[in-house]
């Protein structure tokens, strides 16, 4: 049988402006999958820009190629990511929520 | 109190020898996994983190019937997810861990005060010792141009010897969560004080006198305390040393990574502690105080958690490894 685990890397944290997520170790994972959600209110219209982003020891980070995501106006969104190595964190930047708003990122990794 | 060298005398048996007990000593005696550990009778969980977290996971303070996260206790609601880590660092790449590739990894944010915590939750058949062993070790992250930990309150010069960062690790702590079948609930706890939050060298073995404050005294407006407080007991002034200050092998940079051994044994149907082993050392914990809750808790029917944290004292993050955890009863 194989491996997965769900790390909830953030967990209802204030969502609005720029933001750099703690690192995570995945080098037993061959699959991962991101999943931002937001807890918006109605008169949110909430703008998402993100890419994941790699290290060799956890401590310099690149951004992976071809890893950037936006998305306009959805609450849940979700995308892959391969050949990572063995860290992983995302930045990304979140406008047009109000200051209420919080965001949950979950990291879904399967062996 | 007392604290005194160990000569290993393998697992211990629980009543006078029988031929089963003999044969079930030559058994752990004679399995690779099992040879390092000194187990109780009844090996209730072997968690070798090579093959997984095993239900080791992130505590979380309560949340309302909505799911409503907002509800949570700020001290509690970011002890992070625990990490299946394979030991790797800048210097040597990965290093791997005792028994295979991966480890658990128990990691903090970079703020001071903050504390990781990692839990178990069992409930106990009946009432006796019950046994957490462990291998484990303690790390802080390395410096980096992004992270500045070397300029970081606690990073001292180097020697050559003694790094900076070993004054930027502040504590590790293994506790218990127990709630008995009549709603008595309570906490064993040993924290290793490794710096003080002055961050000065104490390597120390602490216990509280208070029970932690639950989300319950929370909810009715007892307690409130404030993100990257101490949960396990808050005032500093709560916590007691026992035993001899020991110093562990940090192995003088934050990416070599040396296993010790723990074995840390209580006793539920006395509600007290019994004694802790760290490598060459035996501390004798039967005097040492278990504070009772007042009020009586449902819904925990014999609870039997346990929990492992690492807190920084410091701007960088600080890193609890365990490699495998082994726990037994005698019922």
């Amino acid at each position: 049988m194989r491996q997965s685990l769900t790390a909830v890397i953030e967990r209802n944290t204030p969502a609005a402006g720029e933001f750099k997520t703690e690192p995570y170790e995945v080098g037993w994972a061959s699959e991962a999958r991101w999943f931002l959600r937001l807890n918006t209110i109605p008169e949110d219209r909430p703008r998402i820009e993100y890419v994941t982003q790699i290290s060799p020891d956890g401590l310099v980070w690149c951004d992976l190629d071809g890893s950037g995501y936006e998305s306009t106006g959805e609450a849940l969104i979700s995308a892959s990511v391969q050949e990572f190595g063995n860290w992983l964190r995302i930045r990304g930047t979140i406008d047009g929520v109000s200051a209420s708003t919080k965001l949950t990122i979950y990291l879904a990794l399967k062996s | 109190m007392t604290s005194s060298n160990l000569r290993n005398e393998g697992p211990r048996r629980a009543s006078p020898p029988t031929t089963s007990d003999d044969l079930r000593l030559a058994i752990i005696a004679a399995d690779p996994k099992l040879s390092r550990f000194n187990p109780l009778p009844r090996i209730l969980a072997l968690d070798e983190f090579n093959s997984g977290t095993h239900g080791w996971t992130e505590l979380i303070g309560n949340h309302d019937g909505t799911g409503d996260l907002n509800v949570v206790d700020d001290h509690m609601r970011d002890f992070r997810p625990p990490q299946l880590s394979s030991c790797t660092f800048f210097d040597v790449g990965t290093h791997g861990a005792m028994s295979g590739t991966y480890a658990l990894k128990i990691a903090t944010r970079p703020i001071t005060g903050h504390t990781a915590v990692a839990i178990r939750r069992l409930t106990m058949a009946d009432r006796g010792l019950v046994q957490i062993e462990a291998y484990f070790t303690y790390k802080t992250e390395a410096a980096s141009e992004e992270n500045q930990a070397a300029s970081q309150p606690g990073a001292g010069a180097w020697d050559a010897n003694i790094h900076p960062s070993e004054k930027q690790f502040g504590a590790f702590t293994f506790a218990t969560d127990i709630c008995d079948a009549d709603g008595v609930r309570y906490h064993t706890v040993a924290r290793y004080q490794n710096t003080n939050l002055d961050r000065e060298f104490t390597r120390q073995w602490m216990y509280p006198v208070v029970p932690e404050p639950t989300p319950r005294e929370h909810f009715e407006n007892k307690v409130h305390l404030e993100y990257a407080a101490d949960f396990t007991a808050p005032n500093p002034d709560d916590w007691r040393p026992f035993g001899n200050p020991q110093s562990l092998c940090y192995n003088e940079v934050p990416t070599k990574v040396n296993w010790h051994y723990l074995r840390w044994q209580i006793d539920t149907r006395l509600r007290r502690n019994v004694e802790l082993q760290v490598n060459d050392r035996i501390y004798d914990m039967r005097e040492i105080p278990v504070p009772v809750y007042t009020e009586h808790y449902e819904s925990l029917e014999n609870l039997l958690n346990f929990y492992v944290s690492a807190r920084t004292h410091t701007s960088v993050r600080n890193f609890m490894f365990l490699d495998t955890v082994l726990i037994s009863v005698d019922w």
